[in-house]
């Protein structure tokens, strides 16, 4: 049930309802599932993926029945290792050789881990992560090799960061550790995804050959991620965002949600969103390379959230005092635009750039390198989809000249074709008009009448000369 | 065996000191720059350049300066562009298309004559967009010049297609658009814009100030240059080809200006939009004043164009063919710049004290 207070927000804002009724009602997933050929196992695994990932679980129920289950296996397996790596209930001893070896871990019959804390939310898929070994057993080979390949290179990187101490006392160092470490909890699962989509034959092979594509596409959800959750991380004990970039504006990292430096930590979140905004070209450039509907709103939906994101944090001081969120209306317009075409997507990059370029203040530190990403933003949206058609030379094409030449005979053909069109309604409107009139006047129509009933209604109503011919000339009474 | 050698035609100037400075970094030419000013005081010099002074217009002196140097290649960098409101007249026809088009027209011929082996022309972004009633959104080389409305532009044009269609195997030939280049030592965009802090100007956005512009460093262009030089003496994949050479970032108009202002320490105190049409107007009426009271403003109808067109152009020809990447990125190139220009302002205020005394 809705909340009064929402239901009070959508009477003023009609659009965002409509939206949300629209996604609601009308959108219907690319690829309808057949739960009743699961196996038991797999509907344990679909029943962890909707207990695990809120944002991601409908995009991966939509996906192709090629991708399905190893799309979700993929995500259950770095949902775990995520779970495992996060609980710092673990000791280090116990942890490190469980990330480092978790590619093997996923063919392990009946491997389960119990040993987490009862306050992650994740625990039960540890303590029965049998079920995601069985399935993975059955996958594919080339999509085994794939997953495992990510498991072990993930579960390496997270481990090194358990391991340094500096990370867990004092959170991120540099901006290159801050990447590095998106990285490997995101980076990674774009280049897994890529991979799998690959081997589907869902994307175009060139992706693979662009890794810095989806490396972006990785890198921009996880940064948005961090920029958005810094309240959240802050107020358990984590702290993501790099002391390279906060220690320019404030000596501790807490005093970013202090409210006397409000300023100070505006500024510091705008160093923060413009390093994930110089990924956005990108990620459009990689959405073109997916060929399969299904795969493309799998990615494209959480990026353009991501971009409307962004531009709910920019130059909003409130970001450091609770979690800033888009509202559901623009989540589900969101969700509509982007399950359509890569123009769409587009369009809603554009629409966001626009909206962060304009709360650019002139006295921030990073305006213009923030100018510099928006403009590229709309370079490469003009580079796939051109606003301007580029005049024809006439004089070094004379090719060109008598296409043009043609152009105006068809439009000279059109205008006629227009005419003729006009011609035939209006004749057809008066013939039919007319024997409507002569049947009436045939049946016994006094239009005589009707025409002078209706001309002194009018001079009644215009109040003009006509009415006074009514009235009796005061001379003839006389006779 | 003997470095291939390269004269580079107002070699002391704005552009043309900078390609001398990176020919003579890569170590692989023979310098020689020739120009009608000797090297400007502050400018550097190079003890391995031949620097010789001659007059683009003065054929023979020419003739003989080219058949001393027998470049290999020759750099055109020498034009002159019309500054403030001479840009939007239509005045000074003969002496600007004497020099852009006829002196090319000089170089071209003694570059022949001495058996040179290639041209590399530094035209401008304003062939194209000297079309300066229509905006330009991510135009590339494939679309048509000579529609240039202002005489720059018209100069230009008939001056790049001179060296174009002058393109053959034995002579290949290319151009080189930049779109407007500032930098250190530059006479023309910094200096102005820097002057409107002080005339109270900086408040005012023409038209919604979200018009999109291309810049370029001076560093970037010389470098375009000097990579255009290496393609056309090796596989001359260059040769009868125009490329745009931006700095690849293309930034609102405004942005750019407010960038600037802020090296300078300003920040405009409130901003006030004044709407296209508005401002076509006000340009026009002060076109008007300025005839009746004879002093110069910074507005016309021809300067509101400019400052509310799109315009910005693709570079991935000149990224393939060329294989040019602009090093200097526009952040720290404006820093650069404007560093410069107020080290310079603070020496001349120091002259001037110092004459007073």
């Amino acid at each position: 049930m809705p909340s009064p207070l929402s239901l009070v927000y959508y009477a003023f804002h009609p659009q965002e309802l409509r939206s949300i009724i629209q996604w609601k009602v009308w959108h219907n997933p690319v690829h309808e599932r057949d739960e009743t050929k699961d196996t038991e196992s797999l509907k344990r695994c679909f029943h962890f993926l909707g207990l695990t990932s809120r944002s991601f679980v409908a995009v991966i129920l939509e996906l192709h029945p090629d991708l399905l289950v190893p799309v979700t296996v993929f995500y259950l397996v770095l949902r775990a290792l995520d779970t495992i790596e996060d609980d710092m209930t673990i000791p280090l001893e116990k942890k490190e050789p469980i990330l480092r070896n978790f590619d093997s871990i996923c063919e392990e019959d009946g491997w389960t881990f119990t040993e987490n804390g009862p306050n992650e939310k994740d625990r039960q898929l540890c303590v029965e992560f049998n079920v995601v070994v069985e399935e993975f057993k059955k996958l594919e080979p080339p999509y085994k090799v794939i997953i495992k390949d990510i498991a072990k290179r993930m579960g390496n990187g997270m481990a090194d960061f358990c391991r340094n101490a500096s990370f867990n006392a004092d959170g991120v160092e540099t901006i290159k550790d801050y990447e590095l470490y998106c990285h490997y909890v995101a980076g990674l699962v774009g280049e897994g995804c890529t991979r799998l989509f690959v081997e589907a034959g869902m994307a175009n092979p060139a992706l693979l050959k662009r890794p810095e594509l989806m490396e972006s596409m990785g890198q921009h959800l996880q940064q948005v991620n961090i920029i958005r959750d810094v309240r959240e991380d802050f107020d358990d004990g984590r702290r993501f965002w790099p002391k390279e970039i906060w220690s320019k504006h404030v000596d501790k990292y807490e005093d970013l949600f202090k409210p006397e430096n409000k300023q100070a930590a505006l500024t510091c979140s705008s160093e923060m969103i413009v390093n994930a905004l110089e990924r956005a070209d990108d990620c459009l450039y990689y959405l073109a390379g997916l060929k399969e509907q299904s795969a493309f709103n799998f990615c494209a939906i959480p990026q353009s959230m991501a971009i409307a994101t962004l531009d709910v944090c920019f130059q909003n001081e409130k970001m450091f005092q609770q979690n800033v969120k888009i509202t559901k209306g623009d989540a589900c317009q969101l969700m509509i635009d982007s399950t359509q075409n890569l123009q769409m997507v587009c369009e809603i990059f554009k629409r966001y750039i626009r909206k962060i370029h304009q709360n650019n203040n002139p006295h921030d530190p990073n305006f213009l390198r923030i100018s510099i990403a928006c403009g590229k933003v709309e370079q490469f949206i003009e580079s796939i989809f051109p606003s301007q058609k580029k005049p024809v030379d006439t004089k070094a094409n004379p090719l060109s000249a008598e296409e043009e030449a043609k152009a105006k005979a068809e439009a000279e053909e059109n205008k006629w074709d227009m005419i003729y069109m006009g011609i035939a309604i209006f004749g057809t409107l008066f013939l039919i008009t007319s024997s409507m009139f002569f049947v009436a006047w045939l049946a016994g129509a006094r239009f005589d009448i009707a025409f002078t009933q209706f001309r002194e209604q009018m001079g009644q109503l215009l109040g003009t000369s006509n009415a006074s011919s009514t009235t009796v000339e005061p001379g003839h009474s006389e006779l | 065996m003997a470095l291939p050698k390269v004269l580079v035609t107002g070699g002391t100037g704005f552009l043309g000191s900078e390609i001398v400075r990176l020919l003579v970094q890569t170590k692989a030419y023979e310098v020689t720059a020739i120009d009608i000013n000797p090297p400007a005081l502050g400018t550097g010099t190079f003890s391995d350049v031949r620097y010789v002074r001659a007059n683009i217009l003065q054929k023979q002196e020419l003739s003989k300066v080219f058949h001393e140097a027998k470049p290999s290649i020759v750099v055109h960098t020498v034009g002159v562009t019309p500054a403030g409101q001479a840009r939007y007249s239509n005045k000074g026809r003969e002496a600007l298309f004497e020099i852009n088009v006829t002196g090319t027209r000089n170089v071209i011929e003694v570059s022949k004559e001495c058996g040179a082996k290639g041209l590399v022309y530094t035209s401008s972004i304003t062939v194209l967009v000297d079309e300066n009633d229509r905006d330009f959104v991510n135009a590339d080389e494939t679309w048509p010049t000579g529609r240039a409305k202002l005489l720059y532009g018209q100069s230009k044009t008939a001056a790049e297609n001179l060296v174009l269609s002058s393109n053959s195997p034995e002579f290949p030939t290319c151009a080189l658009r930049p779109a407007p280049i500032f930098g250190p030592n530059d006479p023309g965009a910094i200096p102005t814009l820097h002057g409107c802090i002080a005339r109270g100007e900086t408040p005012f956005i023409l038209g919604d100030g979200s018009n999109l512009q291309d810049f370029v460093y001076v560093t970037n262009v010389a470098d375009a240059h000097v990579l255009a030089v290496r393609n056309l003496l090796n596989s001359g994949t260059a040769a009868g080809q125009a490329f745009f050479v931006t700095n690849g970032e293309p930034v609102t108009l405004r942005d750019f200006c407010i960038a600037v202002w802020r090296q300078f320490d300003h920040t405009p105190p409130f901003q006030l939009r004044i709407p296209k049409s508005i401002a076509w107007w006000v340009g026009w009426a002060a076109e008007w004043a300025t005839w009746a009271v004879r002093s110069e403003t910074t507005l016309s109808r021809g300067a509101i164009l400019d400052g509310t067109a799109v315009r910005y152009v693709s570079i991935s020809k000149a990224k393939r063919i060329l294989g040019y990447e602009p090093k200097v990125g526009l952040e720290e190139a404006v820093k650069i710049t404007c560093e410069h220009y107020k080290q310079q302002i603070q020496s001349r205020a120091y002259d001037k004290e110092e004459t007073l005394r």
